[in-house]
């Protein structure tokens, strides 16, 4: 295919596309209502004034009808044959005296008029007198004395001046506004075509996976940029939850992967060893190395599991179902709970657990909810306190917020990586060795969304350690 | 510590119904449960399972909530529908804590998360087919070890175990419960009534304790870990 042939249709199809933009549709339309508001206006200003000069010249055609007819025969065709050259020719235009045989006597209108009926009434009736062209006259004719008959007239030249007049200020004002207006609207429609063009191929590769693409906006701040400007916030936030999913994607394939690579690795090594062990010995019967192995790989694929079904919960109560079934409950009483089940861990750990006793603080929630956010988080304190160290719970009312505090005197978290540690799957470089789906603190973190509560990660008092304060909000603590 | 082999107690071979439309998981869990002295019988769609609950004479049944053709739970209300009281287990890939209490109001009187150990299925099924009957009686006994329910004391041999409160709930239900398999799972909904995973070995640091208590280092043990399952409290009559 040669440019050619390419070019005249996309040029058709262009211009096509041009007369559809809504902005020239617009200047069409606004266009047409201007010129047809335009026409009526100078309708009706010809028509009142066609009406004013009919009516103007009828009064003028009675009134020297009236004065003629009650002249003599002869002084009436004495007035008539002065007339070309009097006062009256500018009232009356056209005029005809008439005998009974319809033959001309005097005037200038010399052929008998046939759509005249004689009875003094007024028409408007196409003459030709002998000193002008063909033109329209309003006129009458009535029987005047001695059996001829008076025909006079009067043209309506002003009215044609004036409908000239009007023409030409339609001429020379309205299609100039017109064409102007249609140009504009071209160019509008060509600007905004162009800028819907520069959209499309922004959303082409958009489309394309450039994700980080953006619209082009452009200056001014008309409605088309504003739009431009939302569905960029709206990209921006998708780009953010894309990577935050693929974050958690490749965090979930990595957290997988090492487990079931030291699952492969191990039977594909016990495999190897129970083969060299088999040639090595006749009685095939002693045990071998596979029980051992299998049992290792049960084990890294439990972990496997507890990730999944962590991801799971994460998942359900992060979609919020859950809220129905809250009820009240004394988080003391929670906090109470959760230290005499784990105070036996800690123990053996050689650490201290401890409630600090306060009054009794009740919140709206769900219990199972809140016993594994608190058993989460003394779990992690108790796993990152190395032994002699202790481990303190608290629950206050402050401010009207229940707070739940649970501070260790552990390792202590870096400033810097304090939000992270309730992202899903992070766990500090010190902590990597520590075993656990690594979920634990993203469970907390999903149950504290659920409840409105608010986390806070500081710093122990003595600068030592970490606290994890949980903060349920005001209203859910009064209640 | 000593770790033995389960020998379950073969009396007149429990009859169990498995209704499991996945042929890998319906055969390792048959094989499995026919080695340790199950009758097993195995239906693969909800409309199967439901004719021979209905017709034969089990004594449990292992339901799986997803099947072809009619579901789990459907089973399962219809049976309770017609009277069919035989104890069922519930099985699901439905993790989450509702899906559970819908699997048991609609009368299951246990639900097991896939995937499971297979220790654990056969853990719950022996304490369904073993459920302990309710009774009134205030004072507990299997073996060496007494138990009084009002005035809280426990004994081993006459000679009084210092237990706290938490360790004493443990005790109880293992003595209503002797050489039955207790997993960790168990422990933790039964015991302490909490649904959750908890990161750590937990129930063993407890057992670890009482275990101190209950098995002085002269005498025959009776708490027993049972090697990837859980724990047992090992009486010999």
């Amino acid at each position: 295919m040669t440019p050619m042939t390419i070019a005249k249709p996309l040029r058709r199809q262009s211009l096509a596309a041009l007369f559809g933009t809504a902005s020239f549709r617009l200047t069409l339309g606004s266009s047409a209502i201007l010129a047809a508001v335009a026409l009526l206006q100078f309708s009706l200003i010809y028509w009142r004034t066609t009406e004013y000069e009919v009516e103007r010249a009828d009064r003028l055609l009675d009134r020297e009808a009236a004065l003629m007819a009650a002249q003599s025969p002869g002084d009436l065709l004495e007035q008539l044959r002065l007339w070309q050259t009097n006062d009256l020719r500018l009232l009356i235009t056209a005029a005809g005296l008439f005998d009974a045989d319809r033959h001309p006597l005097a005037g200038n209108l010399v052929e008998w008029p046939e759509k005249l009926p004689v009875d003094g009434a007024i028409r408007e009736i196409v003459v030709h007198p002998l000193d002008q062209g063909v033109r329209t006259i309003r006129a009458e004719a009535l029987p005047v004395a001695g059996g001829r008959i008076l025909v006079i007239g009067r043209g309506l030249r002003d009215l044609q001046q004036i409908r000239g007049i009007m023409l030409d200020a339609i001429e020379t004002a309205l299609i100039p506004a017109l064409a102007f207006s249609l140009a504009a609207g071209a160019w509008l429609g060509r600007r905004n075509l162009a800028r819907v063009g520069r959209m499309q191929q922004a959303i082409d590769a958009i489309m394309e996976g450039g994700l980080h693409e953006r619209l082009p906006v452009g200056r001014g701040g008309d409605e088309m940029a504003r739009l431009a400007a939302s569905v960029n916030r709206m990209l921006g936030r998708l780009e953010q939850l894309l990577d935050e999913i693929k974050g958690v994607g490749d965090d979930i394939a990595h957290d997988l992967r090492t487990p079931l690579a030291r699952v492969r690795a191990g039977l594909e090594r016990a495999r190897l060893d129970q083969a060299r062990l088999d040639q090595s010995r006749l009685d095939t019967r002693e045990p071998g190395v596979l029980p051992a192995a299998i049992d290792r790989a049960i084990v890294d694929l439990d972990q496997c599991f507890a990730i999944v079904t962590a991801l799971l919960r994460i998942g359900e109560i992060g979609s919020g179902r859950r809220r129905g079934g809250f009820a009240r409950i004394a988080l003391d009483a929670v906090a109470a709970e959760i230290v005499e089940l784990y105070e036996p861990l800690a123990e053996a750990a050689g650490n201290r657990l401890s409630l600090e006793q306060g009054g009794s603080v009740t919140i709206d929630g769900d219990r199972d909810l809140l016993i594994e956010l608190v058993a989460n988080l003394v779990d992690n304190a108790i796993k990152f306190t190395p032994a002699g160290g202790a481990v303190v719970l608290s629950v206050v009312r402050s401010g009207g917020e229940a707070v739940l505090r649970v501070q260790d005197s552990g390792v202590g978290i870096p400033p810097a990586e304090r939000a992270l540690v309730l992202q899903r799957f992070y766990r500090s470089d010190k902590s990597r060795h520590i075993d656990g789906s690594g979920l634990g603190l993203s469970l907390v973190a999903a149950i504290a969304g659920l409840h409105e509560a608010r986390i806070a990660v500081l710093d122990g008092p003595d600068g030592a350690g970490t606290v994890f304060e949980v903060a349920f909000p005001a209203d859910r603590a009064t209640l | 510590m000593s770790d033995i082999a389960f020998i379950p107690p073969v009396q007149d071979q429990p009859r169990v119904l498995l209704v499991e439309d996945d042929a890998a998981i319906a055969g390792a869990v048959i094989a499995e449960l026919t080695a340790r002295g199950y009758a097993m019988t195995h239906a693969e769609t909800g409309g199967a399972g439901l004719d021979l609950a209905m017709g034969g004479t089990f004594d449990a049944l292992v339901l799986d909530r997803l099947l072809p053709g009619m579901d789990g739970l459907a089973v399962l209300a219809r049976l309770r529908a017609e009277g069919v009281r035989t104890p069922v287990l519930v099985l699901s890939a439905l993790s989450a804590v509702d899906d559970r209490v819908t699997g048991l109001k609609a009368g299951g009187d246990d639900y097991l998360t896939k995937p499971f150990a297979i220790e654990e299925l056969a853990a719950r099924l022996e304490a369904l087919l073993r459920r302990p009957a309710e009774t009134r009686e205030t004072v507990l006994q299997a073996g060496p070890v007494e138990m009084d329910l009002i005035a809280r004391v426990a004994r081993r041999s006459g000679r009084s175990l210092e237990l706290l409160p938490r360790e004493f709930r443990l005790l109880e239900y293992m003595v209503r419960r002797p050489n039955q398999v207790l997993t960790r799972d168990m422990l933790l909904e039964d015991v302490w009534h909490y649904r959750f995973i908890p990161q750590t070995n937990l129930v063993d640091v407890h057992i670890g304790k009482l275990r101190r208590k209950i098995d002085p280092p002269d005498e025959v043990p009776l708490i027993h870990s049972i090697r990837g399952a859980g724990f047992m409290l090992k009486i010999v009559e």
